[in-house]
């Protein structure tokens, strides 16, 4: 009983810290530092230092700076304005006609950037200019951006992927391919709901650019070429074993300023920039998992995950109970934390439960990755809201509210992902 | 003069934690290259982390003063004048106090690690001290800026910007 007031009351210092602004990285480790001065006789100071630098310099981390740099690179090239270019033209036929580049194009771009907001800052820098130019709605076009752009937590590479693969202990190759069909499942949700919402309202979508010829629609897709080389070689050397999930990420980065190059991009401004805004944004990243490496030590000396998974063991809840309380806890949490903080904060605590209920931890993995993506568009706080709030300087209550029927769909997406676990493992476990 | 010589130390480590990006993709890379011509470098995979968590530690202050550490701001963002101010200051203080910590713990581990000979257990058997250095400077210079930033909020120069991009056309982060 002692102990669970003792865990009780670290939570609220956990919360008061977090909604007091104390950095969530410090909070994390400060948090951790309580825990262990109470509950083991082992100094906090020496564990804190020698845990934290552990962490940091783990070769199984090292994917996660390098995707990460990936995507600034790709950020600052004409990426954007080719790959609008080079699917315009084929969209057009489809019921919803451009809208459907924002689906395409996040999806096509979510394969070489591991992070939702730079997708959606990537795709929308184009798309949204360009579809209100031609009068689409805007609730639309915005609604179907910010849907669509969550996928690149899911599509490969992930920096979600590799933060919950170091924290499980799974290999992070075959998380990033086991997101790939549920992504593309997603991606195919997303499409649909445009075509049978175009079908329902004719007359909202706008006519169709003027008809090119197959010849021409071709000859516009060479645009496409380079980013499905990049993803080729990145994804294709991950499947194939050829590469582990950090060499693939060298490969990508080096890539990426190869085609970053031949766009005419590159320069020593653009090099600086991305290099100095991975640097910032692994750092970001760095100091909230080193935080989180320390809480989760000293959460194994308080023994709370171990009570926690025999306290929900002896509910005797079946999986599915457990599941849909985990995917609201999640939800929740996500009104209010970003998602790198969210899977740290919890994974060490909640892992031994998913274990014990029997859960693959790669189907979890996946499972875990839909749920943050719904947080990013969740008010109010959601990274995806704000990304759109800055590009629309719409209200955040209208933007979350366009976006509300992609959240049913990812809804939809984590029930079939439920009654069909094969969606999930079937491709990792080909490889 | 005492404003700009800390600038110019915040931008140093950031510049240095650059190249130790690098160098992180320079490692992979040679890993790579190793294996496809068949030769071998000992010890890439180790130099590889070390070079992270150059990279990591380093950039801590840039990153603080580029106001891109994430914090939730759900509650200070909606206060105003003295309340505001009263808990930036708290926060600060907490922070000032856990870098505190952190740097002195960092800068024990590495002394120790020098005492006892403390050698990586993998290939490259570097000493550990040695790249140890980079998290004492990191956290160092970390607690440096919670002090100034604490003692500009004190003196009420500190901007209250919404947290996220600072330029136009910057990715807040995720």
């Amino acid at each position: 009983m002692n102990d669970v007031l003792v865990t009780g009351g670290l939570i609220v210092a956990l919360f008061a810290l977090l909604g007091s602004g104390v950095w969530i990285g410090l909070t994390l480790a400060g948090v951790a530092w309580i825990g262990m001065e109470l509950f083991s006789s082992r100094p906090a100071g020496d564990a804190m230092a020698i845990t934290i630098w552990g962490a940091s310099s783990s070769w199984t981390l090292t994917a996660l700076p390098l995707f990460v740099w990936m995507g600034e690179i790709l950020f600052r090239t004409r990426l954007s304005e080719s790959m609008f270019r080079g699917l315009a033209p084929w969209v057009n036929l489809l019921p919803g006609r451009l809208l459907h580049t924002n689906i395409l194009g996040s999806t096509i771009f979510a394969a070489v950037s591991g992070s939702s907001a730079a997708t959606c800052a990537t795709i929308g820098k184009m798309s949204i200019p360009e579809l209100t130019k031609r009068h689409y709605p805007a609730d639309k076009i915005v609604g179907s951006l910010g849907g669509a752009s969550t996928l690149g937590l899911l599509i490969p590479p992930s920096i979600i992927m590799i933060v919950y693969g170091v924290a499980a202990e799974v290999s992070i190759a075959k998380l990033f391919m086991a997101g790939v069909l549920p992504g593309l499942l997603l991606g195919g949700l997303f499409s649909g709901y445009l075509m049978v919402w175009a079908l329902l309202n004719p007359a909202k979508v706008p006519k169709a650019d003027e008809n090119m010829s197959l010849a021409r629609k071709l000859h516009e897709s060479r645009h496409l070429l380079p980013v499905v080389m990049l993803i080729g070689g990145v994804i294709g050397s991950i499947y194939t074993g050829i590469a582990t999930a950090t060499e693939a990420a060298a490969i990508g980065v080096v890539g990426a300023l190869v085609l970053s190059a031949a766009q005419g991009s590159l320069n020593w401004q653009t090099f600086r920039d991305s290099l100095l805004g991975a640097t910032r944004l692994y750092c970001m990243i760095g100091f909230i998992l080193a935080g989180a490496a320390f809480l989760t030590l000293s959460m194994g000396y308080i023994g709370l995950p171990r009570q926690l998974a025999e306290f929900v063991t002896g509910l005797g809840l079946s999986p599915a109970v457990l599941i849909v309380a985990i995917a609201l806890f999640y939800i929740l949490l996500g009104c209010f934390l970003d998602g790198i903080s969210m899977i740290v904060l919890t994974m060490g605590v909640i892992l031994p439960t998913v274990t014990a209920a029997g859960l693959d931890l790669i189907w979890f993995g996946i499972f875990v990755v839909i749920v943050v993506e719904m947080a990013q568009i969740t008010p109010p706080v959601g990274f995806n809201l704000f990304v759109l709030q800055g590009m629309t300087q719409r209200e955040i209550t209208w933007i979350a509210r366009v976006t509300a029927p992609y959240f049913g769909l990812m809804a939809l997406a984590l029930l079939l992902l439920w009654w069909f676990p094969g969606i999930a493992t079937w491709l990792p476990s080909r490889m | 003069m005492l404003r700009r010589l800390l600038d110019v130390i915040y931008d140093s480590a950031a510049w240095l934690a650059a190249l130790f990006m690098i160098g992180v993709l320079v490692m992979v890379l040679l890993s790579i290259f190793g294996r496809l011509m068949n030769f071998y470098i000992p010890g890439t995979d180790a130099y590889a982390g070390y070079a992270m968590a150059g990279a990591g530690f380093l950039a801590l202050a840039h990153t603080l003063k580029k106001n891109e550490h994430i914090r939730v701001t759900l509650i200070i963002g909606k206060l105003q004048g003295r309340a505001r101010h009263a808990l930036e200051l708290w926060s600060l203080s907490v922070a000032v106090l856990l870098s505190g910590l952190f740097a002195f713990y960092a800068m024990r581990l590495a002394w120790q690690s020098h005492q006892f000979h403390d050698i990586s257990t993998s290939s490259d058997a570097t000493p550990l001290w040695i790249p140890q250095i980079l998290m004492v400077v990191g956290t160092l210079v970390l607690c440096v800026a919670f002090i100034d930033e604490w003692v500009l909020e004190w003196r009420g120069l500190r901007a209250h910007g919404r947290p996220g991009p600072t330029e136009p056309g910057e990715v807040p982060h995720e």
